[in-house]
C-alpha cells in the first residue's frame, strides 16, 4: 500500500517523548498500537509528517490498584492486558468484558485504551464503560499534567478535548461504592470482530435500603456523534425505587436522548428501538451483580 | 476388494500440506520471487458505465521505476470461460461496464511505485447510464451494456424448459403454494487473494504461477489473448488458499501479469488486494425467483413452476452454465413429474457473478425447501414426512433425463432427523426457538466439457521406481479441498502401500497429463477414476512378474501391506519393491496411464447437457436457531447433518468440507451482502464491512455419514464439497419459521428484518383477533 512518507521516532523515556511531542505537536501523531491510525493513513485520510511510537515507554504501561484512588491504567497498556488483568476483573469487570470484545486477539495485543478513546469513534468499545465508571483522565504535556473527567473528553465526532501537545497519560477508575455495579452491553451483526451497531455502559448504585436508586449513569455508543451519557434520564431515575417503572423510564429515556443516524451497520429506527433493550439488560445485570455481592457478603 | 476392507481409504489421513500450511512453509503464489521481478498494479475505472474516450499514460510512463504501462487496446481479444460466448478483455477495451473495472496496468520496480503511477494515468470517459438492478437494465430504452449481445436489450441469456404439464398438474392439485424469493449478492471470501507471476524465458516461452482452479483453461486463454502457441506456455498452480469457484475463471490479473511481463521483458507479479478480489468477484448470482409447488392430498409433489431473473453483473463468465444448472436443480432430490422453468440472466453494471460453491443449486434449493416446509405445515404434515415421501429412491431418472445411478438421500433425511430429535422438537419448542429441516444434493462432476471435445476429462500417469517410489501425475488441482491427499490415498490403497510414501504431482500443465480442472465437484470421481485406472495398469505389469517369482497365477495376487501375495495362500508373498526392481531390471521404466470419460447419454436434452453427472451426492440437515425477539438477532445453535458422499475417502476432509459448507451457507443466510451504490460502486468491499461468520458465531456441528457406496465410483466415492451447502440456508430459514412463525423469503435475515417482521406479524394477529 502506498502512502505519503512520514518520519518515525521511538522515544525510550517519557521525558524524551514529551519534549519531542511538544516541539512537533502540529505535524506529529502519537502511534500507540496503530490499529486505528495506520488504517487512516493507508486510506489516505490522514498524512502526518511524524509518527511518535510510544510503545517502548515503560512509564506508560501497567495497571495498579489503590483502595482510595481506585484502579489506575496507564495509557499505553494493551487492551489484551486489560482483558486479562485480575485487578481489572475484580474492580472493573465490565471493562475487562468490553476489552475482550474489542477486535480480535491480534488486534487486542496491539491496541491500547488511549488509542481507543483518542480515536473517538462513537462506536468504540471502551468509552461506554469508562463513562459509566465516571473515570478520570490524567492528561500529560511537557512539564505538567491535568485531570479531566471523561464525561468532558469527547467533544464531537472524532474530536476530543486534548489541546495541542497534550496526551492521555492514564485512566483512573474510582473505587465502586458498596451496592454499585457497572455493566456493558453491545450489539453487532455477528459475535466478534465487529464494530458495534450499538453499545451501552450502565452504572447503578442503590441506597442502603437496597431498593432505591441512589445514582445511575447510562453511556450510549453509536447513537450520536460521540459516546455520551443520557444525562436527563439519569437525573430522572435518581431516587426511583427499583421496579418496572424504573426500567420503563430508563428505556424510554435513552430512546428520547439517543440521536442515531442510518448507516451501513444499522438504521436509526433499529438503533432507537434496541438501545432501550440493551439498557434494560445492562441495568438488570447491574442489579444481579449487586444482589450477588450482597448475598455473598 | 470388498467394500469395507480397506487399509487407507476411509481412514483419516493427515494431509501433507497441513503442517506446512501451519508453519507457513506451503508455497503460495505471493511467496514466489524472481530476480528482477516487477510488481504490477491495476488502474480501475471510477465510473460504472462509460465509453473510453482516451487514456493518457505518458506521465505514468515517465515516473522513475515504471517499466511498462498497458492498456486494453494492446490485447483487444475477447475471452470467457464459456468459449462460445467470450465477453471479456484483459483490460477494458473501448467501454467500461462496472465501477472498478481494470482499465490500465503498470509494472514497476515495487508496488508503491506502481501504485503511484496509477494515479498519474488520465482517462477520459463518456458516461453512460448505470444499471445496478435487472429491473433498471431491462427498462424500456435501456442502453445495451454489451452492444454485440445477441439477446434483446440486456438479457445475457434466456431459456424456457417444460417437462410434463405444470398447469394441468396444478389444476389437479390439492394445494399449490407460490412465493417470491430473493437471494443476495455474495462473494466467496476465500482467504488468499488472487496472485499470478508471469515470466518469459529467452526463448519466448511463458511460465505462469497462479492460484487457480483451472490450469487448463488458463493455458487456453493465455494462448488466445497473447496469441501464442499453447506448447510455449507452462501453467503452474501454486498453493491455493481457497477458491470455491472464485478462481474457476481466468482472472484479469493472470492475463495482465503475462502481458506486462512480455512488454517489460521482466517477470511480473500481480497480487490482488481484498478490494480487487471483491471487484473480480464471480460470486453467487442474486436471483429473484417466483416459485410455485403443488402437492396432492398425500403430499406428493405434482409440479414445480419456476421463474427466475438472475442478476449477472457486467460480464458473461459462467453465467450461461449456471442458468442451466438452476434448471437442472429443480428435478432432484425429489421425484417430480411436471417442471416448468423460465429464466433469464441479465447484464448489470456490477462486478460479474459466477461460480460459487454449489452453483445453480443454492438459490432454487432455498426456494424449494422453504416452500415444501410451508406446504407440509399448511396441510398438517410433518415436513420430514413430506420430504421423505417425495425423496427419490436408490436410483432414479428425472423427467429431464438426468440419471441418478446411486442415492441414499432417504437415509440422509432419516439420520439427520433422528440424530437431531427433529420430530420431537419441530413445532414444540418455545417461542424464539426453532428447528428446521432441509435436503439437498449436488452433481459429482459434469458429463460434458465446456467446449466440444471427446478427449478424456481426466488423465493420470503413475511412475514407479526404486529410487523415487510411487509418483502420481495428474492435472487435477488441489485448491485446499485435499484432492492431492485423496488421489494419493487411492494409489496407496491400490498398491498396498502407506499413504505417506506416495507422491502426487498435480496442477502443472507441463508435468502432469490433462485434466479439466477443479469445479463441479468432479475431482474425486473423475481424477480418482483416472488414478485408479493408471494404478490398475501398473499392477497389470507387476503381477505377472510377481506371479513367476511366487509360482502362482497373476489373477490370484493381491497387493497389500507392502507385498504381493496369493489370496489363497498368504505365505506365498513377495515384497512390492522387490517386484518393482525385477520388473525394471527386465523391462525398463515402469509407468502407466489411466483416464476417465464420464458416461455419455444419448438423446436430445433441453438445457444442453448441463446437470448430467456420473453420480450425485446428497445431504440433509436439521438446524436449530434461537431468535432474540427483542434485538432481532438470529443465532444458529446446532446443525445436525447427514451426508451421502458415497464412501468417504478421507473422512476428516469430508467433515471439513461439510463444516465449511455450513458456515459459508450460514454467512449468506444471516450476514453477508455486497452493497452497491447508485453509481455502481461497491460500498463494503472489505472484510471490515462485508461480514463473514467468525469463530465466535460457529454453531455446534454434528456431521455424520450415512452408510453408502457407489459401486461404479472409485472406491465408492461421490462428491462432498458442494452438496452439503445446499440445505444450509433453507434449514436456517425453516428453523426461523419454527421459532417465530415468520416465513422469510429474502436473504440475509438481519436483526432489523426480524424486528420488522415481528411487528408486522403482531399487527396481522391484532387485525385477526
Ligand atoms: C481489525 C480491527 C478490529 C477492530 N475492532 C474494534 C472493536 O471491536 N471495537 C473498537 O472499539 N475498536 C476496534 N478497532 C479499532 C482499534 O483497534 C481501537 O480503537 C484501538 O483501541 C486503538 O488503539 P491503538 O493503540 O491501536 O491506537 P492508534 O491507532 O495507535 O491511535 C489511535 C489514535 O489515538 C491517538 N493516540 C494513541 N495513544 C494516545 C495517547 N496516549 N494520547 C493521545 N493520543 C493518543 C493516535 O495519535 C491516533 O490518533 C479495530 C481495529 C481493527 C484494525
Amino acid at each position: 500500500m502506498h502512502c505519503e512518507p512520514f518520519e518515525y521516532e521511538k522515544p525510550v523515556s517519557l521525558r524524551e517523548f514529551e519534549s519531542l511531542y511538544a516541539a512537533r505537536a502540529d505535524d506529529a501523531r502519537i502511534l500507540a498500537g496503530g490499529t486505528d491510525l495506520m488504517v487512516l493513513i493507508k486510506e489516505k485520510l490522514l498524512a502526518p509528517r511524524l509518527l511518535i511510537d510510544i510503545s517502548d515507554l515503560h512509564e506508560l504501561r501497567g495497571i495498579s490498584w489503590d483502595p482510595r484512588q481506585g484502579l489506575t491504567i496507564m495509557a499505553g497498556t494493551k487492551i489484551a492486558e486489560i482483558e486479562r488483568s485480575t485487578l481489572v476483573k475484580e474492580h472493573a469487570p465490565a471493562l475487562a468484558y468490553a476489552a475482550a470484545n474489542l477486535g480480535s486477539n491480534q488486534v487486542r495485543w496491539m491496541a491500547t485504551m488511549a488509542g481507543n478513546i483518542c480515536h473517538a469513534s462513537p462506536a468504540a468499545e471502551t468509552p461506554p464503560v469508562l463513562l459509566a465508571h465516571d473515570c478520570e483522565l490524567i492528561i500529560g504535556r511537557q512539564g505538567g499534567e491535568r485531570t479531566l473527567p471523561i464525561s468532558r473528553f469527547f467533544l464531537s465526532y472524532r474530536k476530543t478535548a486534548l489541546e495541542s501537545g497534550e496526551y492521555v497519560k492514564a485512566f483512573r477508575l474510582p473505587p465502586l461504592p458498596a451496592r454499585a455495579a457497572v455493566a456493558y452491553r453491545f450489539k453487532g451483526l455477528r459475535r466478534a470482530m465487529e464494530i458495534d451497531m450499538l453499545n451501552i455502559g450502565a452504572y447503578l448504585e442503590l441506597c442502603e435500603d437496597g431498593q432505591t436508586v441512589s445514582d445511575v449513569r447510562l453511556a450510549m455508543g453509536s447513537v450520536g456523534p460521540t459516546t455520551y451519557r443520557a444525562a436527563v434520564t439519569e437525573k430522572k431515575l435518581k431516587g426511583m425505587p427499583i421496579g418496572e417503572d424504573f426500567f420503563a423510564a430508563a428505556c424510554g429515556g435513552v430512546v428520547q436522548e439517543a440521536t442515531p443516524i442510518d448507516d451501513v451497520r444499522a438504521s436509526a429506527e433499529y438503533r432507537n428501538r434496541v438501545i432501550g433493550v440493551l439498557t434494560r439488560r445492562a441495568l438488570e445485570e447491574c442489579l444481579e451483580i449487586i444482589g450477588a455481592r450482597r448475598s455473598a457478603a | 476388494m470388498s467394500r469395507h476392507d480397506f487399509d487407507v481409504i476411509g481412514k483419516d489421513q493427515k494431509r501433507k500440506d497441513g503442517p506446512k500450511k501451519v508453519k507457513g512453509e506451503h508455497e503460495f503464489a505471493d511467496d514466489i520471487q524472481f530476480p528482477m521481478m516487477l510488481h504490477g498494479r491495476i488502474k480501475r475505472s471510477d465510473i460504472g458505465h462509460a465509453r473510453i474516450i482516451s487514456i493518457d499514460t505518458s506521465k505514468a510512463e515517465a515516473l522513475a521505476g515504471v517499466k511498462a504501462v498497458l492498456v486494453g487496446s494492446e490485447a483487444p481479444i475477447k475471452y470467457g470461460i464459456v468459449p462460445q460466448m467470450p465477453t471479456e478483455y484483459a483490460l477494458a477495451y473501448q467501454k467500461v461496464r462496472f465501477y472498478g473495472e481494470p482499465v490500465a496496468a503498470v509494472a514497476a520496480v515495487d508496488a508503491e511505485t506502481a501504485e503511484k503511477a496509477l494515479d498519474l494515468i488520465e482517462i477520459e470517459y463518456e458516461a453512460l447510464p448505470v444499471y445496478t438492478t435487472p429491473e433498471q437494465a431491462l427498462a424500456d430504452g435501456a442502453v445495451k451494456i454489451h452492444e454485440d449481445n445477441k439477446f434483446p436489450g440486456n438479457i445475457a441469456y434466456e431459456s424456457d424448459q417444460n417437462f410434463g404439464d405444470v398447469d394441468e398438474a396444478f389444476k389437479n392439485s390439492h394445494y399449490v403454494l407460490g412465493k417470491v424469493f430473493k437471494t443476495s449478492y455474495v462473494n466467496h471470501v476465500f482467504m488468499e487473494p488472487h496472485c499470478a507471476i508471469s515470466k518469459f524465458d529467452t526463448n519466448g516461452e511463458l511460465f505462469i504461477w497462479s492460484t487457480t482452479q483451472i490450469p487448463h483453461y488458463l493455458h487456453n486463454h493465455l494462448s488466445k489473448v497473447l496469441q501464442m502457441d499453447m506448447n510455449k506456455i507452462h501453467v503452474k498452480v501454486t498453493g491455493v488458499g481457497g477458491a470455491f469457484g472464485g478462481k474457476g475463471e481466468v482472472s484479469n490479473n493472470e492475463l495482465i501479469s503475462a502481458l506486462l511481463a512480455r512488454k517489460a521483458g521482466r517477470p511480473v507479479k500481480v497480487l490482488y488486494s481484498r478490494k480487487d478480489v471483491f471487484l473480480q468477484h464471480r460470486g453467487r448470482h442474486p436471483i429473484e425467483m417466483r416459485v410455485k409447488v403443488g402437492v396432492d392430498k398425500e403430499g406428493m409433489i405434482t409440479g414445480i413452476d419456476y421463474d427466475g431473473t438472475m442478476d449477472g453483473g457486467s460480464y458473461g463468465g459462467w453465467g450461461l452454465v449456471i442458468l442451466f444448472y438452476t434448471a437442472a436443480m429443480l428435478h432432484l432430490p425429489y421425484n417430480v413429474k411436471n417442471v416448468r422453468f423460465n429464466a433469464r440472466r441479465i447484464y448489470t453494471n456490477k462486478p460479474t457473478c459466477g461460480a460459487m460453491r454449489g452453483l445453480g443449486g443454492v438459490q432454487p434449493r432455498f426456494a424449494l425447501e422453504s416452500l415444501l416446509d410451508q406446504i407440509a405445515i399448511d396441510i398438517g404434515m410433518s415436513p420430514y414426512e413430506l420430504k421423505k415421501k417425495n425423496a427419490i429412491g436408490f436410483s432414479h431418472e428425472t423427467v429431464s433425463g438426468q440419471v441418478v445411478r446411486h442415492s441414499e438421500f432417504r437415509k440422509c433425511l432419516d439420520q439427520a432427523v433422528e440424530n437431531s430429535g427433529y420430530l420431537e422438537k419441530h413445532g414444540n419448542l418455545p417461542f424464539g426457538k426453532g428447528i428446521g429441516l432441509a435436503g439437498g444434493y449436488y452433481i459429482s462432476g459434469t458429463a460434458y466439457t465446456l467446449y466440444m471435445a471427446y478427449k478424456p476429462h481426466s488423465s493420470a500417469m503413475i511412475r514407479v521406481d526404486n529410487e523415487s517410489g510411487v509418483t502420481v501425475y495428474c492435472g487435477a488441482t488441489d485448491i485446499g479441498q485435499g484432492s492431492d491427499t485423496v488421489l494419493g490415498m487411492m494409489a496407496a490403497e491400490k498398491f498396498g502401500l502407506p499413504f505417506e510414501t506416495i507422491h502426487v504431482v498435480s496442477g502443472d500443465t507441463s508435468l502432469a497429463p490433462f485434466d479439466l480442472g477443479t469445479f463441479a465437484s468432479r475431482v474425486t470421481v473423475a481424477a480418482g477414476s483416472a488414478v485408479c485406472k493408471a494404478a490398475d495398469n501398473v499392477l497389470k505389469k507387476l503381477k505377472p512378474v510377481a506371479a513367476i517369482q511366487l509360482g502362482v497365477s497373476p489373477e490370484q495376487l493381491e497387493a497389500r501391506h507392502g507385498k504381493f501375495y496369493s489370496v489363497f495362500e498368504k505365505s506365498r508373498e513377495i515384497d512390492f519393491w522387490k517386484v518393482v526392481e525385477k520388473y525394471i531390471d527386465a523391462h525398463g521404466p515402469l509407468t502407466a496411464t489411466g483416464d476417465y470419460t464420464p458416461p455419455r447419454r444419448t438423446g436430445d436434452f433441453k438445457g444442453a447437457n448441463i446437470g448430467h453427472s456420473p453420480t450425485y451426492g446428497f445431504s440433509a440437515q436439521c438446524t436449530e436457531v434461537e431468535v432474540d425477539v427483542e434485538t432481532g438477532e438470529v443465532r444458529v445453535i446446532r446443525v445436525t447433518e447427514a451426508g451421502d458422499c458415497g464412501q468417504p475417502i478421507n473422512p476428516v476432509s469430508v467433515e471439513g468440507q461439510v463444516e465449511g459448507s455450513i458456515i459459508m451457507g450460514m454467512g449468506q443466510a444471516l450476514y453477508e451482502e455486497l452493497k452497491v451504490g447508485k453509481d455502481g460502486r461497491l460500498l463494503n468491499p472489505s472484510l471490515h464491512d462485508y461480514k463473514i461468520p467468525t469463530a465466535a458465531d460457529i454453531p455446534e456441528l454434528k456431521t455424520t455419514f450415512v452408510d453408502s457406496y457407489d459401486p461404479e465410483s472409485p472406491f465408492g466415492a461421490k462428491e462432498a464439497g458442494e452438496g452439503p451447502i445446499q440445505p444450509v440456508i433453507p434449514a436456517i430459514f425453516n428453523a426461523v419459521y419454527d421459532a417465530i412463525g415468520v416465513r422469510f423469503t429474502e436473504m440475509p435475515i438481519t436483526p432489523e428484518k426480524v424486528l420488522k417482521a415481528l411487528d408486522e406479524k403482531k399487527k396481522q394477529e391484532g387485525i385477526r383477533s
